[in-house]
C-alpha cells in the first residue's frame, strides 16, 4: 500500500525536524554556559539530515510475500548525526568570573542566537509542511475506505 | 475490475498514490543536503498504464527521475516547498474526484444487485 508508506515518510520528516528543534533550543538555552561535563564552554550543536527508506516491518514483509514492485525509490529522512561546532570559544574579559583564566578572560560559547532562532523557525515550518502532507494522505486513505460504504 | 472505466479509475488512483508518496518524500527531505526533487511524468505514465491494462498486462511502477528547472540551494538541495504544497493538494483533490466517480460506478452495481429497490 503506497499511501501508508507516504504516512511513514511524513512521520520520519516530523521526527527529524523535532530532533533539529531540540538541538537548536539546547543551543539557545546554553548560549552563556561556561561549564560542561566535557570541560570548557558549551559548543553549538547542529543536526545533519540524510534521506532513508522508511519501510515499516509489516509492509516490507508483506511486499516481499506479494512479490510486488512497490519500490519506487521514494524515501523518508533520518538524522545522519549531530555535529559539534569546532569554532574557538568567544573570549570575554570578566576578571571577577569564577571561570576566568589567568589573564581574566572567560571562554563563552560561540553562539549567535539570531542564527539559531532563524533555524528554529525553519524547523517549525518544515514540521508543519510534514503535518500537512500527512493530513492530505490521511484524507486520501479515508476516501478509499469510503468506497466500501 | 467491473468494466474499462473502473480499471482506468483504479490505475489513476494508483498513480496518484505513488505521486503523493513522492511529494511526501520531497517534503520530508526539504532540509536534506544534496537531495533532488523526485517526480514522474503523470500524463505519460497514465497513458502507458491504461494501454497496458487494455492488453491485460500488469503495469509496472512509474519511472521516477529528478525534476529539472528548480532553483538549487547552497547545500545542493532543490526542494521547492510551494511546488510540493500545490502538488499535495492537487493530488488529494484529484484522488477525491476519482474516488467519488468510482463510488458512483459501484453504486450502480449495488442497485442492479438489489433489483432497483432501495439503495
Amino acid at each position: 500500500m503506497s499511501l501508508f508508506a507516504a504516512l511513514s515518510i511524513g512521520a520520519s520528516g516530523m521526527a527529524a525536524q523535532r530532533v533539529r528543534a531540540e538541538a537548536l533550543t539546547e543551543n539557545l538555552a546554553n548560549a552563556e554556559t561556561t561549564r560542561t561535563p566535557e570541560g570548557g564552554p558549551y559548543r553549538r550543536k547542529d543536526v545533519v539530515f540524510q534521506s532513508a527508506s522508511v519501510a515499516s516491518p509489516f509492509s516490507s514483509v508483506f511486499d516481499a510475500e506479494m512479490q510486488s514492485l512497490g519500490g519506487t525509490g521514494a524515501g523518508g529522512v533520518e538524522v545522519a548525526g549531530i555535529v559539534t561546532d569546532p569554532s574557538p570559544p568567544e573570549m570575554r574579559y570578566l576578571p571577577g568570573h569564577p571561570d576566568a583564566n589567568a589573564e581574566g578572560y572567560v571562554a563563552f560559547p560561540h553562539i549567535n542566537p539570531a542564527e539559531d532562532m532563524v533555524d528554529l523557525m525553519g524547523a517549525a515550518r518544515n514540521y508543519e509542511a510534514n503535518v500537512a502532507a500527512i493530513s492530505a494522505v490521511k484524507d486520501m486513505i479515508q476516501k478509499s475506505i469510503d468506497l466500501l460504504h | 475490475m467491473l468494466n474499462a472505466l473502473t480499471s482506468d479509475l483504479e490505475r489513476y488512483m494508483d498513480l496518484l498514490s505513488a505521486r503523493q508518496k513522492l511529494v511526501a518524500s520531497n517534503i520530508a527531505n526539504a532540509d536534506t543536503p544534496g537531495y533532488r526533487t523526485q517526480d514522474f511524468d503523470f500524463q505519460t505514465e497514465f497513458a502507458q498504464a491504461i494501454s497496458r491494462t487494455a492488453m491485460s498486462a500488469e503495469p509496472g511502477p512509474p519511472l521516477v527521475s529528478p525534476v529539472s528547472g528548480l532553483a538549487l540551494k547552497n547545500d545542493g538541495n532543490n526542494v521547492n516547498l510551494d511546488r510540493e504544497a500545490r502538488l499535495l493538494s492537487e493530488n488529494a483533490l484529484r484522488f477525491s474526484a476519482a474516488s467519488n466517480l468510482l463510488r458512483g460506478q459501484l453504486q450502480m452495481v449495488r442497485t442492479a444487485i438489489k433489483e432497483g429497490q432501495g439503495s
